[in-house]
């Protein structure tokens, strides 16, 4: 697959993350009256947690690049510091180019509006104009292959019709970086080849991915590179069968 | 749709960078590049307006006619039981047109501000997965609100009409300054309690009491004659002072003077035992109306760029606080 990617002539950086740290923190209580009558000694009620630590690192142009851990090793967290969902504690993300993010299919859905109604709000939402979507409309429902169900509640939607109508979506706003997170094992067989047929349409358009998945295979076929986090820091930034192996390790202890 | 992957990587080398912070250095341009920001997304606030209008009465048969029988019914509750029963009609020329300009404009700062308290909450699923500017939520709230107050005004001007009661003269221009007013002060107060609300879930039950002491401080279902005439018999002047330095009872009183016109003239009301009229006379409106006007509206501009600053401030932590 790699074989059909054009080579881009010195490509620029669209990703800079420049030691970026992260630090929730953890309270246990949240009314008033609680935050009044531990008021003082608040400090006992929190917690320290670094989801991320010192993390530097640049993506270039035309990268598919794979986010690996284990679970809460702050992939997610990284992923979202790098679409600006999150600001890091310290440290910041430079990026540029339209970026649209994956991170969870149909999240603006609204149940009681139609497909037809959630397209053009969702479409707005990752940046599309109206007149975009117009535009894109006719492709976005055959893609999504529910032209009859469109001018319905998505609540009446099975949920392999929802995340379908939202992928859909996603992949027609034309971003110059994606991020995805762990979404892609969606929909029926056919649809999920259609949907790695589209991913690597991306990668022969030149545009990157950035990519979060436990899927060692996934992550073996699409990837030119991966990063390896455990605890919040890199252990591994480099190509991809040895980052596998870096990930295996970095379960052990 | 698709670019030579060759073009597209020229086209980004030549992108500046954007960085993502919270805290942009300076005292107006961080307010300013918010303000183009939103500007930027003002198909998406539109959609956003039209979703919450379209949510709000989904699947009934009336529809948006709901809006309208809330304010309806308060003005037949206040009509019967204040104006009848407590005889505050008999002060009062057009007692139900007084009532329903009140209700009217502050319908549109309880909705605000309610609506956009709860507004960052509500809308939790995109705010933790899109980035997006999040003003534009309490801004969606304020927007449907002020849908809202359109309708109601139409009927407004229309009860005046019917009534041959519609004020022709310079007053009316003290309409879109009330409007003006309110809406400043509702985003305002509106962008600072949706930030504060994540943190704090306790501000959306402080909103509806507040709002509850606010609307009865207010001159919605009693005159400002009424206020001056208890500060002149209880003797204590500051009363008047002191009721004024609520910047929405300003507003009110502006709304009613460009409405209601039978608060800018005398009015005879009956006759009394003895035969003769009884004479209300036109309201005392503050002589100094205009500048107070002036200056609530340039504290209200501070107050939003305070507001601002202050969502500026919280808004870094929202998508892991919610």
């Amino acid at each position: 697959m790699t074989a059909t990617r054009p080579a881009i002539q010195d490509p620029p950086a669209v990703i800079r993350v420049n030691d970026v740290s992260k630090r929730f923190v953890i309270r246990k209580e949240k009314s008033l009256k609680e935050r009044i009558v531990n008021f003082g000694r608040s400090n006992l009620h929190k917690e320290d947690f670094w989801a991320l630590r010192d993390v530097n690192f640049e993506i270039p142009a035309g990268t598919t690049i794979g986010l690996l851990g284990a679970n809460g090793s702050g992939k997610s967290t990284l992923l979202k510091a790098l679409g600006g969902i999150i600001q890091p504690t310290s440290g910041y993300v430079e990026r540029r180019g339209r970026l649209a993010a994956l991170l969870e299919l149909g999240a603006g859905f609204h149940p009681d509006l139609t497909g037809r109604e959630n397209v053009f709000l969702n479409a707005a939402i990752l940046g599309l104009s109206r007149q975009q979507t117009e535009q894109y409309f006719d492709s976005i429902v055959d893609f999504a292959e529910i032209p009859e169900f469109i001018d319905t509640q998505v609540k009446f939607y099975s949920s392999g019709m929802y995340v379908r109508l939202a992928f859909a979506i996603a992949v027609h706003v034309d971003p110059d970086i994606l991020l995805v997170d762990e979404v892609l094992a969606v929909g029926d067989e056919p649809f999920q080849k259609k949907c790695m047929d589209k991913i690597a349409e991306f990668q022969r358009d030149g545009r990157t991915i950035v990519f979060v998945s436990h899927a060692a295979k996934q992550v073996e076929r699409l990837c030119d590179r991966v990063v390896v986090l455990k605890h919040g820091e890199v252990v591994y930034d480099g190509a991809t069968d040895d980052g596998i192996k870096a990930l295996r390790a970095s379960f052990g202890s | 749709m698709s670019l030579d992957a060759q073009q597209r990587a020229d086209r980004l080398a030549a992108l500046p960078w954007e960085r993502s912070t919270t805290a942009r250095k300076g005292v107006f341009a961080p307010f300013v590049a918010s303000v183009r920001e939103l500007v930027s997304h003002r198909q998406l606030l539109g959609l956003l307006v039209r979703r919450e209008l379209k949510v709000r009465y989904k699947d009934s048969a009336l529809g948006f006619l709901w809006s309208l029988v809330r304010p309806i019914t308060l003005l037949v509750i206040y009509y019967v039981a204040i104006g009848q029963f407590l005889g505050a009609a008999r002060g009062i020329p057009d007692f139900g047109l007084f009532v329903f300009a009140g209700l009217t404009i502050w319908g549109l700062y309880s909705d605000i501000i309610t609506n956009s308290t709860t507004s960052i909450v509500n809308n939790a699923g995109l705010i933790k997965k899109v980035y997006l500017p999040r003003e534009i939520f309490p801004l969606a709230a304020t927007g449907s609100a002020l849908i809202n107050f359109s309708i109601q005004f139409g009927v407004l001007v229309v009860a005046t009409l019917a009534l041959q009661q519609f004020p022709v003269s310079w007053n009316l221009l003290y309409l879109p300054v009330a409007v003006l007013i309110v809406l400043v002060y509702g985003v305002a107060i509106g962008l600072l309690l949706s930030a504060l609300n994540v943190y704090l879930r306790d501000i959306q039950y402080l909103v509806e009491v507040g709002l509850l002491v606010f609307f009865w401080a207010s001159p919605i279902v009693y005159s400002w004659s009424f206020v001056v005439e208890s500060a002149r018999r209880s003797e204590l002047p500051w009363l008047e002072f002191v009721y004024l330095l609520n910047p929405i009872s300003n507003a009110l009183l502006a709304f009613q003077k460009g409405i209601w016109k039978g608060g800018s003239e005398d009015r005879v009301m009956g006759v009394d035992a003895s035969g003769a009229d009884i004479v209300v006379a036109a309201q005392p409106w503050p002589a100094d109306l205009d500048l107070r006007l002036l200056v609530v509206g340039v504290v209200g501009l501070v107050l939003l760029w305070i507001g601002q600053r202050v969502f500026a401030r919280l808004q870094g932590n929202f998508a892991q606080e919610i």
